[in-house]
């Protein structure tokens, strides 16, 4: 069923999906495209829209406006078999036992129970969780029932996986663990989407990436691109101390002396002159680092840009109001 | 089999297993033994209150000596075209003369109660009746004309009545109305019992969260499906179970009371004997379309208290809930029970084609009519409905539970698309 990947081959392709709950516009003509084979986040702040923006592209609720089409075309509705899906509000029944779970979870995909079973069992083993294969769900812990409910969403073998928050709960070994099951179903040929605010796990998994702000899309491209909004971090120890302001003078508009180490931002372009001055000052060189900065960085600088956007307009409508 | 019957019967079994594999459910399977010791308890105690009502009762007559015998012998006679029950109350004697006591003073003495004294000569007597509308003051003056019938025609050979029972086609239409009403009342009281149950089954989903899962994975309509299907597993174990109860309770008094009885060609003609009580379409077509009613009934009301149940979100919630649904419920029995003791009413009529009571009333209807075909019309509308309220269920679940409302709410989805184009035009200027 998996298709071979390419440039234009998406399994996720929704376009101006918008949302309202009342008189609230959660989700503003959000749109993905999620290559097939890839693994996709969808970042943004708690609030944001991830949530009804996964639920929409799925069909689990209608949108108010736009489209979502899974594997070429086809409405999620009829692919649902084709689907693994972890919500965020995290759901299982207390009386089953884990083995049952899963396979029950397998079955309403299609997938026939014995066989969930036998897939249930592999997948727990693998896990390390062989000891609560026939304990029911009551009984675990909520990171145990969580991973349950993990394996549930991906037993039948989807060639859609969407998992909504599915870090959260979880203590550093299972989310190392979930990281390697994520990588592992997208070898398999599955395709992942999911959401986070932790960048972290974005930074470590994701081919693309879409930050989701205040209800609309704003940034969608790879986790190397939404690094590079921001300049080059440099961080520059002289070897003689001598004046700071002879230093300074050869170094950008900014920099900043911390301690002994002046830190300052640098444009791809200004590497090498910067480089030049620095040699030619004289002052000589202990350490200098320049790198890019973190996902974490450039998903605060597009959240707080946003945020700022949404300050101004609002001041902007008070003083229009009061000036009426 | 088709995805959505697939996920549905998936649905369907884990609410079976669900319900049934748990302890609880020995102890709603074992209900009606409840509900049976109870209803001993009120008939015992029913019945020794008519025992002794019927005990200190009493019709006395002031009358010569010499009427007496005349007296008690029309009584023995007349009494005799009287069920139990049915019969009056005792006959007592008191000697007319100049000791003779005051009817009045008779009906004021302690200890019983005196329905009616009758007294003076038996072509004009005078009768003092505690209830005109009772009857008893009626049998005394049918008694008095009774002796002097008997003295006018004197000795008269006794009548030899021979007796024949009607085998065939012989069932009243007042027996197979009372089968009728036996239908609507079995069908209700399990309807009550069991569809009453899913107010509550989505609660669970929506409670453990599990509900997204489902959603996204089926067809709301058919886990909607599924868990009527599963409940109907449910009532049919409990229906199988009580029947398996009552045969085998049956066979092993029958043979403790009377080993032979099983073989013996007799036994055969008293167990036909017992079902000479027939229904208008013959007993197998009624036991089986009763049945059919039985689980469209479930079905119909089922998929209401689902689609109702679906919107609560608490147990509170669903308690409140609960009364409002079983007033209906009671409603539909009420209306069915007034059509099947008036067949060819217009209430009837509207009861067999109102969705609710349908399935009733139209079980009713066939103890009382022989036409076979119109209950192929009525499984077809009664299907309609479940189908109609179960697809009404799903959209108020969605719009509600979901936040679905894209199609519920499409006044709101139009205005928001009037409002965004508006938006970019401006925009475009």
């Amino acid at each position: 069923m998996i298709g071979d990947p390419g440039l234009n081959d998406f399994s996720v392709e929704a376009n101006g999906l918008t949302k309202y709950f009342g008189d609230y516009k959660a989700v503003d003509h959000v749109s993905l495209a999620v290559p097939t084979g890839s693994i996709y986040g969808v970042l943004g702040p708690n609030g944001a829209g991830k949530t009804t923006s996964l639920r929409m592209t799925l069909g689990i609720i209608d949108p108010d406006e736009g489209t979502s089409r899974l594997f070429g075309g086809q409405r999620p509705q009829a692919v649902r078999h084709r689907i693994g899906y972890l919500p965020e509000e995290r759901g299982l029944y207390p009386g089953m036992k884990a083995r049952e779970a899963i396979a029950f979870m397998g079955a309403l995909r299609g997938l026939d129970w014995s066989e969930g079973r036998r897939r249930a069992a592999g997948f727990m083993t693998e896990l390390g969780l062989e000891r609560v294969i026939d304990t029911k769900i009551r009984k675990m812990s909520k990171g145990m029932a969580q991973m349950i409910q993990l394996i549930g969403s991906i037993v039948h073998a989807p060639d859609l996986i969407v998992l909504d928050e599915p870090f959260s709960g979880l203590d550093p070994v299972n989310q190392e663990r979930l990281e390697m099951l994520v990588r592992r179903e997208r070898d398999r040929g599955a395709t992942i989407l999911f959401s986070t605010h932790v960048m972290a796990h974005a930074e470590r998994l994701c081919d693309r990436i879409a930050i989701i702000a205040r209800s609309a899309r704003r940034f969608e491209g790879t986790v190397d691109e939404a690094r590079a909004l921001l300049p080059m971090q440099v961080r520059y120890t002289p070897r003689t101390a001598g004046d700071p302001a002879t230093v300074a003078a050869n170094l950008p508009a900014g920099a900043e002396l911390r301690g002994d180490a002046w830190h300052f931002a640098i444009q791809d372009a200004d590497v090498e002159p910067l480089l030049a001055r620095i040699t030619a000052s004289g002052h000589g060189v202990t350490g200098l680092s320049i790198s890019r900065p973190a996902l974490h960085d450039a998903f605060v600088h597009i959240v707080r840009q946003v945020d700022a956007g949404f300050d101004a307009d609002a001041t902007e409508d008070a003083v229009e109001e009061a000036s009426a | 089999m088709t995805p959505f019957i697939r996920s549905m019967f998936v649905v369907a079994r884990r609410d079976f297993l669900a319900i049934v594999a748990t302890p609880t459910f020995l102890l709603f399977l074992l209900a009606p033994l409840f509900m049976v010791a109870m209803g001993l308890a009120g008939g015992v105690g029913a019945s020794q209150l008519a025992d002794s009502a019927r005990g200190t009762g009493r019709i006395v007559v002031i009358a010569d000596a010499a009427e007496v015998d005349a007296l008690r012998a029309a009584d023995h006679r007349l009494r005799d075209a009287f069920k139990r029950g049915d019969a009056p109350p005792p006959l007592e004697f008191r000697i007319a003369g100049k000791d003779a006591p005051d009817p009045l003073a008779v009906t004021r003495e302690k200890g019983t109660d005196t329905y009616a004294v009758m007294s003076g000569a038996l072509e004009s007597p005078r009768i003092v009746e505690r209830n005109a509308e009772g009857g008893s003051g009626r049998y005394l003056a049918l008694l008095a004309n009774q002796v002097l019938r008997d003295r006018a025609a004197g000795d008269v050979a006794p009548v030899k009545p021979r007796f024949e029972s009607i085998q065939r086609g012989g069932t009243s239409i007042a027996v197979q109305q009372s089968l009728g009403f036996g239908a609507v009342f079995v069908i209700f009281l399990l309807t009550l019992l069991l569809a009453g149950q899913t107010v509550s089954s989505l609660a669970e989903e929506k409670g453990n969260k599990v509900i997204e899962i489902l959603a996204a994975a089926v067809p709301l309509e058919s886990v909607f499906l599924g868990k009527l299907l599963g409940f109907l597993g449910v009532a049919i174990l409990f229906i199988a179970f009580w029947i398996a109860v009552a045969m085998g309770g049956g066979l092993i008094a029958a043979i403790l009371s009377d080993p032979g009885m099983l073989t013996a060609a007799d036994g055969a003609s008293k167990a036909a004997a017992a079902l000479a009580s027939t229904p208008a379409t013959g007993w197998p077509f009624f036991l089986g379309i009763g049945f059919v009613y039985f689980i469209l009934s479930f079905l119909l009301l089922g998929a209401v208290f689902l689609g109702v149940g679906a919107q609560a979100g608490t147990v509170r919630e669903i308690q409140m809930l609960s009364l409002p649904i079983t007033i209906f419920q009671v409603g539909m029995f009420s209306l069915s029970t007034a059509a099947a003791t008036a067949p060819d009413s217009g209430l009837a009529t509207f009861a067999q084609i109102f969705p609710f009571s349908s399935p009733l009333a139209m079980a009713a209807r066939a103890a009382t009519d022989d036409a076979k075909a119109v209950h192929l019309l009525a499984l077809g509308w009664q299907a309609i409905w479940v189908a109609l309220v179960i697809f009404l269920s799903v959209r108020l679940f969605r719009a509600g539970v979901l936040s679905g409302g894209g199609n519920w709410k499409f006044w709101r989805r139009g205005a928001a698309a009037a409002a965004n184009a508006a938006t970019t035009a401006a925009d475009r200027h």
